[in-house]
């Protein structure tokens, strides 16, 4: 149809949609061509337009980098190097700062406030609530979980800061896409080592939506800071000594390991029946940008890890913990029918923790310290005592505390019944439950979704509870 | 354990199961009542659909036909039929089954509604390709006419789902792209792939297996009755004519005959090599094919393949000064050329 014909005829509105139309059909599908001749005409602006200064000094430096980090040889060996620096300066480095914020907050400061609440005759129970539960939870919370993070999360973004961290990411790709997930994954499981509810917000480095919910919903399987040393006591007490004396430190510190590499499969097997199952649907499209090496700003990047990283978990965390030391010390004061609520659900929860190899104890803490890894040991010595009506031991009903002396927290643990089972299913079930609340909560906020979310947190919590049933009912089989 | 403590678990464990049992709208039984009338309307949407395609390519639609294609006995496919009549979307005539009116319209959205699902589970998820035509021959019969005109809209009305089947519009138009099967070319001759029939499911999984794709160039080698040799993408490909018979082409002109897609791929360049982009595969859709555009793979760029990951892949190519890793199997949808290495 010429223009001529166009404008001699008067068309009305449906002539010409139909007419359109039917030029659409000849015309095809022409979007795709029009888009890629979009970008190879800016492409072609740009070259004509920009000028670029002469860089073939700094690339050749760069690529020297590059050759090394990533080859054959050094690439392996000088990446398990670098992390385990970055691990042992956090872990040597967050002992002092860890027992002072002990010993001021909780040494300290502690006894302070019963002091001043005795003065101004507050009642029992709510001195008990406000600092027995409520501010000893938030202030175990602080100085446990604050000093490896103050280090851990500058370590980490300095490496990141100076482009080492995209490399780690290609070279381990090949390994994650077998298991259907990206290379950057190695990123926010190396987070997830430090705390899992920043590598929720870690996982934003990838951008395409399958492999990104696949990290999210494995991170758990990264051993936290907060189990670290619920691991530690408990191949301490438990697996060193099974082994002479002299090989016990070597022994528990195997067994730590073996959980957590337990962990690191897991997150691949779990990412593969992911990626086949439940997320196939999801869009996957994998890129990964190498950018170029740059010096890293210190003062900038301590700076913003601590206050982005750092202080944002740390306050998440804090709401969390206020309210379940509030209930972890109701649950152990309120009394019903001459036993306290604590006794009750721990009754309750009893037969089921026996039969996965645990007992109520620890599944009731597992449920009251729900915001915070951290306060779950305390929590079950506090309970034990409470249980078990030892005097002597502990700072009564509801007060979380911890021992010096391994012998006597050996000793609080055959008083509540444990066996060497306990011990290994308890290192089992901290590896594999549900992420803490704050880690619960950062997921949802991150990924926007109840359905992932829920599946984050339950998923691990069935496998956990399979894992100890299993490994319970073959252990009173064969042993 | 108390006796009453017993009764009493049992008590719940029964009222459960009633809950489970009788729930209006989600429960068992309404479940399978419910079923039970989805069951028959799917069947008379998928006869429509078969007399819909006999109508197409002009063969005569039987009861039988329509008991092989649905795989259900004769009777019951004949029983499909007389609901057909009744609903007034087919006519029983004493020489064939016909579509009324009503019925090819029907059929159409039906159509339209398969396809356009295929498009979207091609463009928009990260299902694999073999999942898109059983995918969507269950979504085609839990979608409104209005649902439909929603996604084609959100889809830009496309006019080709992802096998290179035309998609009606709403009103039932489409194009005639369908070209003829590939055996049309003669021996040198390339033609340009316009259709892949998904069926039979096997036989498609094979070809798509192989690397076949719509917009794929092929070139005839020679045919013979035991087997068909064409050049796709630079590999020589020998077919059995049953298979070949899936793939439909149109011959290229003589102007389109260069530059044939295939030859070497970015996959095929090893370290410190360089080539020049000149197409993206077709295969490479969505979400992914913008990725690559943003990235700076577009047609007329240089790349140089930098380094390769210590665990074998992926490999890092320069492109316009910055490094991309990409793998293997997506450098493998970037056409180039090679090009000889500038030194610096």
């Amino acid at each position: 149809m010429s223009s001529a014909t166009l404008s001699q005829e008067r068309l009305t509105a449906q002539e010409i949609l139909d007419q359109a139309a039917s030029l659409r059909l000849q015309v095809g599908d022409f979007h795709e061509k029009l888009v890629e001749a979009t970008y190879a005409e800016a492409a072609d602006i740009a070259d004509s337009v920009v000028t670029r200064p002469d860089r073939a000094r700094r690339d050749s430096l760069d690529q020297r980098i590059d050759r090394l980090v990533t080859s054959r040889l050094w690439g392996f060996p000088l990446m398990v190097l670098l992390f385990a620096v970055v691990f042992w300066i956090t872990i040597s480095g967050a002992n002092v700062p860890s027992s002072l914020l002990m010993d001021l907050l909780i040494g300290q400061l502690y006894p302070l406030l019963h002091a001043g609440a005795d003065a101004i005759n507050l009642p029992w129970w709510l001195s008990g609530l406000l600092i027995d539960g409520m501010y000893l939870a938030t202030a175990w919370v602080v100085s446990v979980m604050l000093p490896p993070m103050a280090i851990f999360f500058p370590l980490f973004t300095l490496l990141e800061d100076f482009g080492y961290l995209p490399r780690v990411a290609f070279n381990l790709d090949n390994i994650f896409r077998k298991s259907g997930a990206h290379g950057k994954q190695a990123l926010s499981m190396m987070m997830g080592f430090g705390c899992n509810a920043a590598a929720m917000v870690s996982t934003r480095v990838i951008d395409s939506p399958r492999e990104r919910l696949i990290a999210m919903i494995t991170n758990n399987f990264a051993l936290c800071n907060g189990r670290w040393p619920t691991q530690i006591l408990i191949a301490t007490l438990f697996i060193g000594a099974l082994a002479p004396p002299y090989l016990a430190g070597l022994v528990s510190a195997l067994a730590v390991v073996s959980v957590a590499m337990l962990g690191v499969f897991l997150t691949f097997v779990v990412s593969w029946a992911l990626s086949r199952t439940l997320l196939k649907g999801e869009v996957s499209a994998f890129s990964l940008e190498l950018p170029p090496y740059r010096p890293p700003r210190i003062w900038q990047t301590i700076y913003t890890s601590l206050i982005d990283r750092t202080l944002f978990v740390l306050w998440r965390a804090i709401v969390f913990a206020l309210p379940a030391g509030a209930v972890i010390w109701l649950v152990s004061n309120i009394h019903w029918g001459g036993d306290t609520l604590a006794v009750h659900l721990i009754n309750l929860l009893n037969p089921l923790g026996l039969l996965i190899g645990l007992n109520g104890v620890i599944l009731l803490a597992y449920v009251v310290a729900i915001p915070a890894n951290e306060i779950v040991i305390p929590t079950i010595l506090m309970l034990t005592v409470l249980t078990t009506g030892m005097t002597g031991v502990g700072d009564g009903a509801g007060v979380m505390f911890e021992l010096d002396s391994t012998a006597a927290t050996m000793d609080l643990f055959r008083a509540g019944g444990w066996t060497l089972l306990t011990g290994v299913n308890l290192m089992l079930f901290s590896l594999i439950h549900n992420p803490c609340s704050t880690t619960i909560y950062t997921m949802y906020k991150e990924s926007g979704s109840r359905k992932w979310t829920a599946i984050a947190a339950l998923l691990p919590l069935a496998m956990g509870f399979f894992v100890t049933f299993l490994v319970a009912q073959l252990w009173r089989l064969f042993v | 354990m108390s006796e009453s403590t017993v009764i009493g678990i049992v008590g719940m464990a029964l009222v459960a199961l009633a809950i489970f049992l009788f729930w209006p709208r989600r429960g068992w039984l309404w479940r399978q009542r419910q079923s039970e009338e989805e069951r028959q309307r799917i069947q008379v949407e998928d006869a429509l659909k078969y007399l819909y395609f006999c109508e197409l390519e002009q063969r005569r639609p039987t009861v039988a036909g329509i008991a092989g294609r649905m795989q259900v006995p004769e009777n019951r496919a004949a029983d499909i039929v007389g609901d057909l009549q009744t609903l007034g979307f087919a006519t029983i005539g004493p020489e064939a089954i016909q579509l009324t009116g009503d019925g090819r319209t029907y059929a159409l959205h039906i159509v339209r509604a398969h396809r356009l699902w295929e498009r979207h589970l091609a463009d928009e998820t990260g299902y694999a390709e073999h999942e898109w035509h059983g995918r969507a021959e269950e979504a085609e019969h839990s979608m409104t006419p209005a649902e439909a005109d929603a996604l084609a809209s959100r889809l830009r009305n496309p006019l080709l789902d992802p096998h290179g089947d035309p998609i009606p519009t709403a009103t039932g138009e489409m194009v005639d792209e369908r070209g003829g099967a590939v055996t049309v070319l003669a021996p040198g001759e390339s033609g340009r792939i316009t259709h892949l029939e998904d069926e039979p499911e096997g036989l498609y999984a094979q070809l798509v297996a192989e690397g076949f794709y719509p917009g794929m160039v092929v070139q005839m080698i020679d045919e013979s009755p035991e087997r068909v040799r064409v050049w796709a993408d630079g590999n020589e490909q020998i077919l059995a004519p049953l298979t070949a018979s899936l793939i439909s082409v149109t011959p290229l002109s003589e102007s389109e005959t260069h530059p044939i897609d295939g030859g070497i791929t970015l996959a095929d360049l090893t370290s410190a090599e360089a080539g020049r982009i000149l197409s993206l595969s077709p295969r490479c859709r969505g979400v992914e094919r913008r990725r690559f555009l943003d990235l700076g793979f577009v047609p007329g760029t240089e790349v140089i393949a930098e380094m390769i990951s210590p665990s074998g892949e992926p490999t890092a190519y320069r492109v316009r000064d910055t490094l991309i890793a990409l793998r293997k199997n997506q450098a493998g949808m970037i056409n180039i050329e090679r090009i000889p290495v500038l030194s610096d």
